[in-house]
Order: structure tokens, then C-alpha cells, then sequence
């Protein structure tokens, strides 16, 4: 395989790979590499993997193709402005966390999903090096053979070692990471355990130096010898990398202008940015502008929305801009709205998304102010989709509200907006919740995460939840919403107050819902909808409860009207 | 480029964020109305008072004391309340003392009505927030402008109408009537702007800033500079404490200053309660920067605190001239050239203080064409002219050739106004909020200073020290570092592109 041999000026790699599963009945491993075109090739780099599912593991294949797979297409959709190693270390933080809770979601399974991780990303004239477990990353010069990873094994006596760091294993992850300056000619090689097990480094060394012309053929030649003449009891993979070409080092300076991005200006119907020419503003606010556009390649319709000038300088907006659009990168589901690659390069700092021809949650909530409990689980279970898709990847919404979700002209219902959405496994750094710094509506989030809680899927249920109750009754489900310092006092008001033909084992299912300890929620999003449609014996209807339970405030309203009418009375008979 | 499709201000209508925009414009004309409700009333307040003319220009010097650490409190509780909360409270507040001014029998009675007026002054920075949290970049500037020239327009509006209605009223009590009626209105309209503001668009939410009660500076000799520039707030203050003092005599000896208000034991009460204050100040100032400030801060995060020190102490002449004059102007024209109360008031109030309806946005629209050190440079050249021309009226001028000069100035006051609020967000655009506090405040100062100069010396004085300050800032706004800008460039095929503008 021949990537970009042709020019000069590029980073160029040569490549073959080959892989068995041996003895064993399955394969395993997983390996692979991308080299995009530019401007990514530029900005991001080529990106190369080799994994090793753990073989005790219930599903090493499932894991290790999963960590493989997801690095490599995640990695080319990070922002451009980040760094290798900040990127790298995002994503598999993330795939980490995701194989971590895979791998316990089912406590009676006694293996989770675990897999070891060696990948190099060689951008300008850098090797990065990121690494966990036993697979190996080799670099191959005329002074010899170079392992440039580190086994993580501990050895309990000469014969038996087990692995002690893996992804899946811990909810918190070390992983090595180094830099490697390239040259011309190097030869990196990918392998695990089933190869390098089972050749001394003097045989791989000759192994490649005499076939250093058919890396496909090196790399065959390898496996089958440790698997021959080796006898190999593992799954065998490896992959050769050769440096063809390398970049001029000004390249650096491409590098700046392409991740330094500066914001756009106000752009006006009829101006053109990076082929996009812009239709009509859509929408503006304090934070940010959206236009309607035309891709001029193909003639399509995007929305376009760019940053506010306001935050020109301040590191946190722009870095909760870029995760927004890794975030809609990373989703790909009917009900979330899609963001579109970045095809060309860009001039401007801005994201690109499909365009929804509609009306928003709230405006749907005008039109239709008493809607049938039909018409209202048909949306609810939409959202409830496009939330499971960010669940999925481990990531919480965190800032559901009714002006963030859209209704297509076909009536498909889509999460629009990510910009405050936390992905497990990642630091607090792009946890742009403060305890006093806010970054959802108020109105609609869960108590927990307004008091500086990180939150979890249950907080956006209980979004979810106020929203459904919202539909139904066009008002908010509790007394005194805005004021921050009451809100685990928030007192839920029964649905029937609004909507007495509602049934009471709605009102049951939308109080539980709400509940102000998620303990005590639905822990998962699909019971809610299940009780949303069906009757639940345990919401009874409360049509014997005493008035002082079904309404405090009617009851006490009307005792305190009874009791001065009394005194009325009262004085009226002492002044006589 | 045409802007056809693009949403306009639509400044007629009265829906979304326009009816935000008007509600809040008024609020704070409403504001200015209240505090300057007492100055076209000189004659009739002094006469049925038996005030001296110093115990005159002691109240209006008192109008405008408390501003300055009102506005501290005002910005601490608007990140904490929002708002609309804030703006309807002040309104609340700012009645109380326009019905105890109207009602007063003796002169502590007034002063202190007018040293609590002082606190509505602070409303400025409310309106300012409101107006942020519901414009997008693009046209936020503008509607600023419009917020801040139609609101200022209230103390014309005070020297244009209160008299009319004293006189509607009649009678030695005439003024009562006409400041409580201020105070009554204050009142409703606070419960109409409670009513019908919100603090946010539907669905965003309101954010407290990250860090509050201080600015971040980039070194460490900035940190000092900074330290030193809040220094003259809390001198000012204590100067007006000095002034009101049994001691007034010691620093002011030539002067009559009239009654002081107060005794020994209350002066070093104030003046610790200040040293306090400012102490509490420098340890925030240190709070905030000490941790960033231990490695160097990074270029792109840089900025000049020289530059936020240049644009507060021109907006002290600028804007704090304004307050000193509009205070004493009416009183000065009915004098000078012997003119009914309403015709006197209205002339000062129309020459003066109306300007500001189209000279502010000038300056803003004149920064932006002739660059910022330029036109900065034209607005305080003009000031100093202005204010030196008119510290030579006297009663020998004719009426005409006094309108003119006054105009003249104030066209060059206002549009100074305008020019530093254009360079305010250009510093640092994260600071924008901070930085333009700390230039208001200097107003406030300016205006306390002023007023000093004023009550201690004469007219001739209180105008050669405005000129001379303004001319003092032409030179030294010259070490302005023109604030360097990407623009952006529209090729004709519709292609934008990024240039650097240097």
C-alpha cells in the first residue's frame, strides 16, 4: 500500500500488516491505520493501532475492535486545535470509561471488556506513542531495533506473568505516552504478544531487513514464523509502518494557521466562507450566531454557526465550541442533529451542521397547548432516542430543555444542541459547570447538578421528564422554579391540577421521574417510557387521598379563608 | 455588502429584545431624572429653605458622594440577583429619598435625602448587564449607545420639566410637589419594569461571571499600577468627608463652606470606615491575581493595565464634567444672565444635557472612522477648549453666545463619552465588564472633584480646572496604544477573508 508517495513536501508512509488468530478458535486483535487527505493530513496525522483483546476476556474481540476502531475514526474528528496527546488522550479516556461500564453493566459476567492499546500518531516530524498493556510498538534503524513501549506485566514467577494495566480494567487509566522524532526510512512495527513472544528481536530484524521492500510480505513472514517455527499459543498480528517522506519543518507554521483559527465576522447574505455561502441569519445570541447556508459543491442547505465575539479571548468558550462539535461528530442518530466532517480547510473558526426546517419544542408547545397524551409520548420517545445515542457513548446531555430540541417539517424530533455535554472518563476540565457558574437552564435541570454534582444519565431523565409534564400542562412541575438555594426544596405539583383528564398513573410516573434524589428516579430512561404508556398499580389513583395530601396549597389556601371568614364573623358578634 | 435579510435593530418596535431595550432605557432615564431632580430648583429650594450658597453647592456635592461605592454593591448584587430585581429595587430605593427631600424642614434633613439620591446613580451598570444578556455582538454596541444616550437624557428632561410643574403647583411649596411626584413615579415604574422584565431570553440562563470583585492584570508591575489607581475613589471620598467636616477649614481655608454636617467623631468614623474599604479592595485585587501572575503571562492573554488607566481618567473628565455641570449649570444660567427658573432650567437642561442624545453615539461613530487615539484626541482638545471658553461667561456675554459655547462643549464632552466606550471592549473583550466598571467609577469621582472645586472656589475656577484637566489627558491619551484588530474583507465573489489591521 502507497499513501501519498507521490509528494515530496507531504508526510508519506508505506504500509503492510497481517494477522491470524493462530491456535485459537477467534482472532482476537484488531490493527489498522488511517491516512487522511489534507488539510487533516496536516493537521491531525496518520494514525496507526495495533489492540490486543484480552483472551480471558468475555468479548477481547468485541473490546479490542471497539478501542481500535473507535480511536481511529474518533481521533480525525477532534478538534483541529488540539494537540495529539490532548486528543489521543480524550478519546481513549473516553473508550476507557465506556468499556469500563460495558464490561460491569452485567455484574453476574466475570470478565469485562479489556484490551490492550498501542497506537502512534506520526504528524509533522513526530512519532506520538500511546500505549497500555502488552502489545508493542518497534522502531526499526540502521543502528538496530528499538522497542519503544514498555510491557505492562507483572511477573508473579518465571513462568507466569499476568497484565496489570489494560483499557476496561479500571474506571481510572495510566497510560504511557512519548515523542519520537522521525526520519526517513524508519520502519515501525505493530505486534502483539503472539509474535513478539515468540521471535527474539535478532530474528525480527532480519525478518524485515531482507524483505524491506514488501512490508506485506514482512509482515506475513513474521506471524508465520512465530507461529511455525515459534510456535506460537496466541492470536498474531503485525503491522509495518515505513517512513517514506517527511514534511519540511516549516510545516509547522501551516500547522498554526490551520488550528489557530480566528472567529468569523458578521457575515451578511451573499458572502462566502470556505465555499459556504451564507443565506440569511437564523438566529443570534450573547453566545453565538447561526446562518442559514449553501455548500456551493453541492448545492446543499447547512446551518453555519459561528462564535460570539464576545468570547474572542476567553480559552474556556472556545474549548467548550470545539467539544461541541466533537460531541456532534461523535453522535451519529436520527434524533440528534448531524454535524457535518470538515471536508476543506478551514478559515474560520465555526461548525457546520445539517439544517432543520421547523419549529422548536417551545414554539410546538404554543401551537399546541392541551395535546393528547399521544401526541406527547410520540415526541417524548423521540428525545428519549436521541438522549439513549448520548448515552450510549457514555455522554450526559446535561442541558435538555424545550428551545434545544426541534421538530422537522416531517415531524422528526431532534436534540440540537451539545454545547455543555459531559463524556465520561474525561477530566474536569471541560466540565464548564461551576457550582455558581451555570451552564444549563435552571428550569430544567436536575437538583443534584445544579449543587455542583457532576450528574448522570438520571439527570437528564429528569430533564426529560419536566419537559414531558411541560407539554402536557404548559406549566413548570413545581412551585418557585428560579431561585437556586430552594431547589431541593422544589415542591411538585401534581399534574391533575392542570390536566385533571390525565390519568393518575402518569402523574405517578412524572412525579417519580422528578424526584429529587436520583436514587429514587427511574434508572433507566426506558422505564419511564414504558410507564408513560402503561398503567403502573403501584400509581394508583389517589381519588380517596385526604385534600391535604393531594393539595397542600388548596387545603391550607381555603382553611386559612374559612378561618378569617370566622373571625369576621367573630367581630361582627363582639361588636355588636 | 447589503444587510438586507439581516435582522435590523427595529428600534420602533416593542416586542423580544427592543422591548427589553426600551423598558430598560427608561429605567434609567428614570434614575437621572430622580438624582438630578434638585438642580433647576436652586432659587425656589434655597428661598423657602433659607439655604446659604454654600450649603447649595455642599447638596449638590452630597448628590453624587454615595455613587461611587454604590456602584460596587450595585455590580456585586446584580451578579447575584439579576437584573431585573436590581434595577426594580433601585427604583424602590432611589423614591424613598425624593419623598423625604420634598418633605425636609431642615438642611440635615436634605443632606441626607441627597447623599442617599447618590445611590441611584449606580444604575447605569444595570441596564448595561440586562442589555448584554439579550444582544448578540453585533448589534450590542448599538443598543448600549442608545441605552446610555436616551437614558442620560433624563436630567435634561428633569431641567426641562420640574420647574414647569413646580410652577403648576405654585406656591413656596411648588418644588415639594413637583420632587415627590419624581419619587412617585420612580415607584410605579419600578413595579412596571419588575413586571415585564426578564433577565434573560427565554431558555438561556443567566451567568454569574467567574470572577468578580476584581480585574486581572498580566504582570506584576500592573498589579502595582492597578493598587495605585484605586487609590484616587477612596481620596475623593475622603476629601468630600474632610470638606463636610469641622476640619474643612484646614484644607480649604479661603472658602466658605457652610455648615458642617459632620462632627469630629463622625469624620474619623468615615475616614476608617474608608482606609477600611480600601484595604479590603487592594487584598481582592491580590486575591485574584496572585496565582496567575506566579508564572508569565501568556502574550495572547496580555494587555496594558496603562491602557484601562488612560480611558478612566478621560472618561473623569468627560463624563465626570458632565455630572458637575449639569448640577450647576440651571442654578448658573437663571443667576448669571437673571432668567425665569423654567426658562433658565430649560435652556441649560436643552444645551447641555439633550446633546447627549446624538453627540454620544458620534463618538462611538467617530472612533470607528478616524481610529481611537484619534478621535479620543479630538473629543478632550475640544473639551478643554470648550470648558475654557465658558469659564469667561458672565453676565456681560449675551444669552446667545453662552447657548453657543455650552454646545459646543458639550457636543465634544459627550462624544468624548462615546469614544472611551468604544475602546473599552477592545482592551480585553473578557474584561469588557470590569474595565468599563472601573471607568464609570472614575466618572463618578470626576464628578465629586469637580463639585469640590466648585463649592470651594467659584464658577471662573470650576471651568478653568475641567479645561485644564481636559488638556492635561489630551497629551497624555497620546500614550494610548492604538488597539490592534483582525478586519475582516469581502472579496467580489462574496469570499470573506482576514486581514491584520496594525
Amino acid at each position: 500500500m502507497n499513501i501519498h508517495g507521490d509528494m515530496s513536501a507531504q508526510l508519506s508512509i508505506t504500509s503492510g500488516s497481517y494477522s491470524s488468530r493462530g491456535i485459537k478458535e477467534e482472532n482476537q486483535d484488531f490493527h489498522g491505520l488511517v491516512a487522511p487527505d489534507e488539510p487533516l493530513l496536516t493537521t491531525k496525522g496518520i494514525a496507526a493501532v495495533v489492540c490486543d483483546g484480552m483472551s480471558a476476556s468475555y468479548a477481547g474481540r468485541e473490546a479490542s475492535e471497539t478501542c481500535g476502531k473507535g480511536f481511529l475514526a474518533d481521533y480525525l474528528s477532534t478538534p483541529e486545535s488540539w494537540t495529539v496527546q490532548k486528543s489521543a488522550q480524550k478519546i481513549i479516556g473516553a473508550l476507557n470509561s465506556w468499556l469500563y461500564s460495558k464490561g460491569h453493566q452485567n455484574a453476574q459476567e466475570r470478565y469485562g471488556l479489556v484490551t490492550t492499546f498501542s497506537a502512534a500518531v506520526f504528524k509533522s516530524n513526530t512519532a506520538h506513542i500511546f500505549h497500555v498493556g502488552d502489545s508493542r510498538i518497534y522502531r526499526l534503524r540502521e543502528d538496530g531495533l528499538e522497542q519503544l513501549t514498555r510491557d505492562h506485566r507483572v511477573w508473579i514467577s518465571p513462568e507466569k506473568n499476568y497484565l496489570n494495566r489494560a483499557i476496561g480494567i479500571d474506571i481510572h487509566l495510566d497510560m504511557d505516552y512519548r515523542k519520537a522524532p522521525l526520519q526517513v526510512g524508519d520502519i515501525y512495527l505493530f505486534s502483539t504478544d503472539g509474535v513478539h513472544d515468540y521471535l527474539s528481536d535478532a530474528e525480527i530484524l532480519r525478518i524485515i531487513r531482507q524483505n524491506q521492500e514488501d512490508l506485506e510480505r514482512a509482515a506475513r513472514l513474521l506471524v508465520e514464523t512465530a507461529l511455525e517455527t515459534g510456535n506460537s499459543q496466541d492470536n498474531l498480528t503485525a503491522q509495518l509502518i515505513r517512513i517514506e517522506t517527511l514534511p519540511l519543518q516549516e510545516a509547522d507554521e501551516l500547522y498554526h494557521q490551520l488550528t489557530e483559527l480566528p472567529f468569523p465576522p458578521d457575515l451578511q447574505s451573499g458572502n462566502i466562507i470556505d465555499g459556504y455561502k451564507i443565506i440569511r441569519e437564523v438566529h443570534a445570541s450573547k453566545r453565538s450566531q447561526c446562518y442559514l447556508a449553501i455548500d456551493t459543491e453541492n448545492n446543499e442547505q447547512v446551518l453555519i454557526k459561528t462564535p460570539s465575539v464576545n468570547f474572542e479571548d476567553d480559552p474556556d468558550y472556545i474549548e467548550s465550541f470545539l467539544m461541541e462539535e466533537w460531541v456532534g461528530r461523535r453522535i451519529n442518530n436520527h434524533h440528534v442533529l448531524k454535524t457535518y466532517e470538515k471536508t476543506r480547510k478551514r478559515s474560520f473558526l465555526y461548525h457546520v451542521t445539517e439544517y432543520l426546517e421547523g419549529q422548536t419544542l417551545r414554539e410546538w408547545m404554543h401551537d399546541h397547548p392541551e395535546p393528547g397524551l399521544a401526541e406527547v409520548r410520540a415526541i417524548v420517545e423521540q428525545i428519549a432516542r436521541g438522549l439513549l445515542a448520548f448515552h450510549r457513548m457514555e455522554m450526559v446531555h446535561r442541558d435538555l430543555k424545550p428551545e434545544n430540541i426541534m421538530i422537522d417539517r416531517h415531524g422528526v424530533v431532534k436534540i440540537i444542541d451539545f454545547g455543555s455535554t459531559k463524556i465520561g472518563g474525561l477530566e474536569e476540565i471541560f466540565t464548564p459547570l461551576e457550582h455558581d457558574n451555570l451552564v444549563g437552564t435552571v428550569d430544567y435541570t436536575a437538583p443534584e447538578f445544579i449543587q455542583g454534582e457532576p450528574g448522570d444519565t438520571r439527570s437528564d431523565l429528569y430533564s426529560l421528564a419536566v419537559i414531558t409534564y411541560e407539554m402536557l400542562s404548559g406549566h413548570l412541575p413545581y412551585t418557585n422554579p428560579s431561585n437556586m438555594r430552594t431547589i431541593r426544596r422544589r415542591e411538585y405539583i401534581p399534574i391533575r391540577q392542570y390536566r385533571p383528564d390525565i390519568p393518575e398513573w402518569v402523574n405517578g410516573a412524572l412525579k417519580k421521574a422528578m424526584m429529587a434524589d436520583p436514587d429514587k428516579r427511574y434508572q433507566e430512561i426506558s422505564e419511564f417510557l414504558y410507564d408513560l404508556s402503561h398503567p403502573n398499580p403501584a400509581f394508583a389513583s389517589t381519588r380517596s387521598r385526604p385534600l391535604i395530601e393531594r393539595n397542600p396549597v388548596k387545603f391550607w389556601r381555603t382553611a386559612a379563608i374559612i378561618m378569617l371568614l370566622a373571625n369576621f364573623v367573630l367581630l361582627t358578634l363582639l361588636l355588636r | 455588502m447589503s444587510s438586507s435579510t439581516i435582522e435590523k435593530l427595529k428600534i420602533l418596535s416593542f416586542s423580544g429584545r427592543t422591548r427589553i431595550l426600551h423598558l430598560s432605557w427608561f429605567a434609567f432615564f428614570l434614575t437621572f431624572f430622580i438624582w438630578f431632580n434638585h438642580a433647576p430648583l436652586k432659587d425656589p429650594i434655597m428661598k423657602s429653605m433659607g439655604l446659604a450658597l454654600a450649603d447649595w453647592k455642599t447638596l449638590l456635592l452630597l448628590n453624587v458622594a454615595l455613587t461611587i461605592p454604590a456602584r460596587i454593591i450595585v455590580g456585586i448584587l446584580v451578579d447575584k440577583y439579576g437584573p431585573k430585581r436590581v434595577f426594580s429595587g433601585l427604583l424602590v430605593f432611589g423614591s424613598i429619598p425624593c419623598f423625604l427631600f420634598a418633605m425636609a424642614d431642615d438642611f440635615t434633613q436634605m443632606a441626607l435625602s441627597r447623599f442617599l439620591l447618590g445611590g441611584v446613580g449606580a444604575g447605569f451598570v444595570i441596564g448595561i448587564r440586562l442589555i448584554s444578556e439579550w444582544y448578540p455582538a453585533r448589534q450590542v454596541g448599538v443598543a448600549q449607545g442608545i441605552y446610555a444616550g436616551w437614558g442620560n437624557f433624563g436630567s435634561s428632561a428633569a431641567a426641562m420639566t420640574i420647574p414647569l410643574i413646580a410652577l403648576l403647583f405654585g406656591g413656596d411649596d411648588g418644588w415639594r410637589y413637583a420632587i415627590g411626584m419624581t419619587g412617585v413615579l420612580a415607584l410605579a415604574y419600578a413595579f412596571i419594569f419588575y413586571r415585564n422584565v426578564h433577565d434573560t431570553p427565554k431558555g438561556s440562563t443567566y451567568f454569574k461571571p467567574k470572577k468578580s470583585g476584581a480585574m486581572e492584570v498580566s504582570s506584576m508591575g500592573d498589579l502595582w499600577f492597578y493598587i495605585l489607581m484605586t487609590l484616587p475613589m477612596y481620596l475623593a471620598l475622603v476629601v468630600l468627608t474632610l470638606k463636610l467636616s469641622p476640619y474643612g477649614t484646614l484644607l480649604f481655608p479661603a472658602a466658605s463652606l457652610g455648615t458642617p454636617l459632620l462632627t469630629e467623631t463622625a469624620f474619623f468614623g468615615v475616614v476608617g470606615g474608608l482606609v477600611i474599604l480600601f484595604l479590603v479592595n487592594v487584598y481582592r485585587i491580590y486575591h485574584v491575581n496572585h496565582e496567575h501572575l506566579k508564572e508569565p503571562v501568556p502574550d495572547i492573554h496580555r494587555y496594558k493595565f496603562k491602557q484601562v488607566a488612560l480611558l478612566s481618567l478621560t472618561y473623569m473628565v468627560t463624563f465626570g464634567g458632565e455630572l458637575a455641570v449639569i448640577s450647576m449649570l440651571p442654578g448658573f444660567f437663571i443667576n448669571t444672565f437673571d432668567l425665569s427658573i423654567a426658562t433658565g432650567a430649560a435652556i441649560a437642561g436643552a444645551v447641555f444635557a439633550s446633546f447627549n442624545l446624538f453627540a454620544r453615539p458620534l463618538g462611538g461613530y467617530l472612533s470607528d472612522r478616524l481610529g481611537r487615539k484619534l478621535a479620543l484626541s479630538v473629543c478632550l482638545g475640544g473639551t478643554a477648549v470648550g470648558f475654557y471658553i465658558m469659564s469667561h461667561i458672565d453676565s456681560s456675554w449675551p444669552l446667545a453666545g453662552a447657548i453657543l459655547a455650552t454646545m459646543f462643549t458639550s457636543l465634544f464632552v459627550h462624544a468624548g463619552n462615546g469614544a472611551v466606550y468604544a475602546v473599552v471592549p477592545l482592551i480585553r473583550r473578557r474584561l469588557t465588564g470590569q474595565i468599563a466598571g472601573m471607568a464609570g467609577a472614575y466618572g463618578n469621582v470626576g464628578a465629586v472633584i469637580f463639585l469640590i472645586i466648585f463649592s470651594v472656589t467659584g464658577v471662573g475656577s470650576f471651568f478653568i480646572a475641567l479645561a485644564a484637566f481636559a488638556l492635561a489627558m489630551f497629551f497624555l491619551i497620546q500614550f494610548l496604544d492604538e488597539p490592534k484588530g483582525k478586519m475582516a474583507e469581502v472579496m467580489p465573489d462574496g469570499t470573506v477573508q482576514m486581514i491584520d489591521v496594525e
